[in-house]
């Protein structure tokens, strides 16, 4: 424990570092700008920013994307508070009663509340990390591939199967994402692998390119001609901010709550934000004595929802800095500029570059306390920039797509990958199909493979080595709970659908 | 009114890429479960994909009638509001005159040509607003990534 402590002050010491401390900066404000605009989530920024992060060196790189990450969710609360825009779907449920107090003309409360939330809830999760990382660290040591695969299987099932949307769709979006993985040249033997006789394929289809088409072109493609977004000003001084002491103690027990929830959810892999910040919610409503108020500005369900989302986010850096395993999509996109770094993730990642992983951990501190601080002159500037018109929105951001993916490996070839899983994507979309697995998929399956390609080798071709060793059985059998409880789901949505309504 | 719904659409087209990514799978070596082959990871993939595919088709229900109207069979079908075909020729078409302008042209036209292009997608914008916002853009990313940033695109090649 004293040497977390002190691991933690040298964390402070590679966070202040002037070069560190402004892409800390500069990914606070982009991602509390990205929150606000509706459209634009941590995914896509942080795929356009992907160029950015190839020049820079490895820690400004890590800071950046991470207060891209947070700073969406303080910016995502703004929208959903104040404008009603349930922008990102993770903050969908704070409309509900943020809203409603806006229009009492407590919208500055209900933000001072949620700031006050946020950082609580953001500060337990960071302190969980600190503790928790280190532990996970020497369990994984132990590890084997047949372990880190049965971890990766559980991941994979749970980003698939617990997001919004059908989870058989969501299942095959992540083996599609999988598949996406395997173009290229096998790293074993070197075969070329589905590259339909496009020698640029050879090299694999680059990340950035993967998801500027998916998140970023297939959604132009989809909302071209449709979005109008008109918000309402909404104007709030800093005064405004401070709730009173009443609203203080009614917020606080739900406050604890939402953070219990988040970090608990956070641990788990694979469970989606958007989960967990209603499961919050449902939460605050059984617990209240007076339910009825829930829906028409009450503060508990604001306060609830935006601390589990906050200690959720911090808490999920937790298997994707300690194991390397990403807990969700951004996580895994997070992990792969890593490898774009030439830093491979795994166990050993804190001890080989402490920098990274401590330095990360104060930067979250230092960028909430930015993000308190930033967010209320910011809002009204956030909101003029909302008026931008989306026919001038899609083709800038298209540009700005074109020559961040191109930059990235200086190869045009790239930006048509773009443009091809734009397509596709928007396709995917108009079917209803989840996208956010196939960047799971996409980043875990070159590692799924090997692992299981070194643990069989290992148990020479014996597939019970997946069941006889505890870890991996452990993780096997969640793995398998988790599918039973999804059918078990299903046949019960069924015998309700045919039962006459 | 329509026999396919999203589902069933869905359901075909995993089942399809299933089937064709595991026989190309095969294609590349299964090995055994000691040595695996290239082609085996990919090739249980495929069979995943054709099954959960199948699965979609059958379990495939009829979308809510509260739902925007479902899309036909095939992409050749989705005519009407669903698939604007100008807007996703002239994106996609933003995105590959970028590349192809970028090899022959040079960053200037390139840029031009991808943000004039894919603006026109929009309804609302004339000619006029779209050359404007290009000239704009490309001027801005002369600036910030030819000047600023280095980026490895002459500004003009031919």
């Amino acid at each position: 424990m004293h040497d977390s402590l002190i691991q933690l002050m040298y964390g402070f010491g590679v966070a202040l570092q002037p070069d560190n401390l402004m892409w800390s900066v500069f990914g606070v404000l982009v991602g509390n700008l990205i929150g606000v605009l509706p459209g634009m989530g941590p995914l896509s920024t942080i795929s356009m920013l992907l160029p950015i992060v190839s020049v820079i060196a490895p820690v400004p790189a890590i800071l950046m994307l991470a207060g891209i990450f947070y700073g969406s969710q303080y910016g995502g609360a703004i929208g959903a508070i104040l404008l009603n825009l349930p922008s990102h779907p993770p903050h969908a449920v704070t409309c509900l009663d943020g809203y409603p107090l806006t229009r009492q003309g407590k919208g500055g409360t209900a933000l001072g509340i949620t700031m006050m939330a946020s950082f609580f809830a953001a500060s337990v999760g960071i302190v969980v990390m600190i503790f928790l990382s280190p532990m996970l660290v020497q369990a994984a040591n132990s590890f084997g591939p047949a372990d880190i695969c049965a971890i990766m299987l559980l991941g994979l099932l749970a980003g698939a199967t617990m997001s919004r949307g059908s989870p058989l769709k969501g299942v095959a979006m992540t083996v599609l994402g999988l598949l996406c993985g395997t173009i290229g040249t096998d790293s074993m033997n070197g075969t070329a692998r589905y590259t339909l006789g496009i020698s640029e394929l050879r090299d694999g289809v680059e990340l950035g390119g993967l998801t500027m088409g998916l998140f970023g072109i297939a959604d132009f493609l989809v909302s071209v001609n449709r979005t109008t977004v008109s918000p309402s000003g909404a104007h709030v001084r800093m005064r405004d901010m401070r709730p009173s002491r009443a609203e203080l103690r009614q917020s606080f027990w739900p406050m604890l709550r939402g953070t219990g929830v988040g970090t608990l959810f956070g641990a788990l892999p694979g469970t989606g934000p958007t989960i967990t910040t209603f499961i919050a919610y449902a939460l605050e409503r059984k617990w209240s004595k007076t339910p009825g108020r829930f829906g028409k500005g009450a503060l508990e369900g604001v306060a609830a929802p935006e601390a589990a989302s906050h200690s959720k986010t911090q808490v999920d850096f937790i298997p994707t800095m300690s194991l390397g395993i990403p807990g969700d999509p951004v996580m895994a996109l997070i992990l792969g500029a890593l490898i774009m770094k030439g830093i491979q993730p795994g166990p050993q990642l804190i001890s080989d570059h402490p920098d990274i992983f401590w330095g990360l951990v104060a930067s979250f501190w230092i960028g909430n306390v930015l993000l308190v601080i930033l967010n209320v002159p910011l809002i009204g500037v956030w909101v003029r920039l909302l008026r931008v018109p989306y026919r001038f929105l899609y083709p800038s951001a298209l540009f700005f797509i074109a020559v961040g993916v191109f930059s990235t490996r200086n190869n045009l070839f790239d930006v048509a990958i773009v443009a091809a899983f734009g397509v596709i994507g928007a396709v995917l979309l108009m079917l209803e199909f989840p996208l956010s697995p196939i960047v799971l998929g996409f980043v875990l399956g070159p590692m799924l493979e090997e692992k299981f390609r070194q643990a069989t080798l290992l148990s020479r071709g014996d597939l019970s080595v997946f069941l006889t060793r505890p870890v991996a059985a452990g993780f096997v059998a969640a793995s398998g709970l988790l599918v039973l409880a999804q059918v078990v789901a299903w046949l019960r949505g069924r015998r309700l659908a045919a039962a006459p309504a | 009114m329509n026999k396919w719904t999203k589902d069933h659409v869905g359901g075909a087209l995993l089942l399809a890429l299933g089937v064709a990514v595991a026989i190309a799978g095969a294609g590349y070596g299964l090995g055994s479960l000691r040595q695996m082959g290239s082609g085996f990871f990919p090739t249980v993939l495929g069979v995943l994909l054709a099954l959960i595919g199948l699965a979609l088709l059958a379990s495939g229900r009829r979308a809510p009638q509260a739902a925007p109207p479902e899309p036909p069979a095939e992409t050749a079908h989705l005519a009407g509001p669903l698939v604007q075909w100008r807007a996703w020729g002239c994106i996609v078409a933003g995105v590959l005159a970028f590349v192809v302008l970028g090899e022959h042209g040079g960053l200037v036209p390139a840029s031009f040509a991808a943000v004039f292009v894919s603006a026109m997608g929009d309804r609302r914008n004339t000619w006029r607003s779209a050359a404007a916002l290009a000239a704009g853009l490309t001027a801005l990313g002369v600036v910030v990534f030819h000047y600023g940033l280095h980026l490895l695109l002459p500004l003009f090649t031919w």
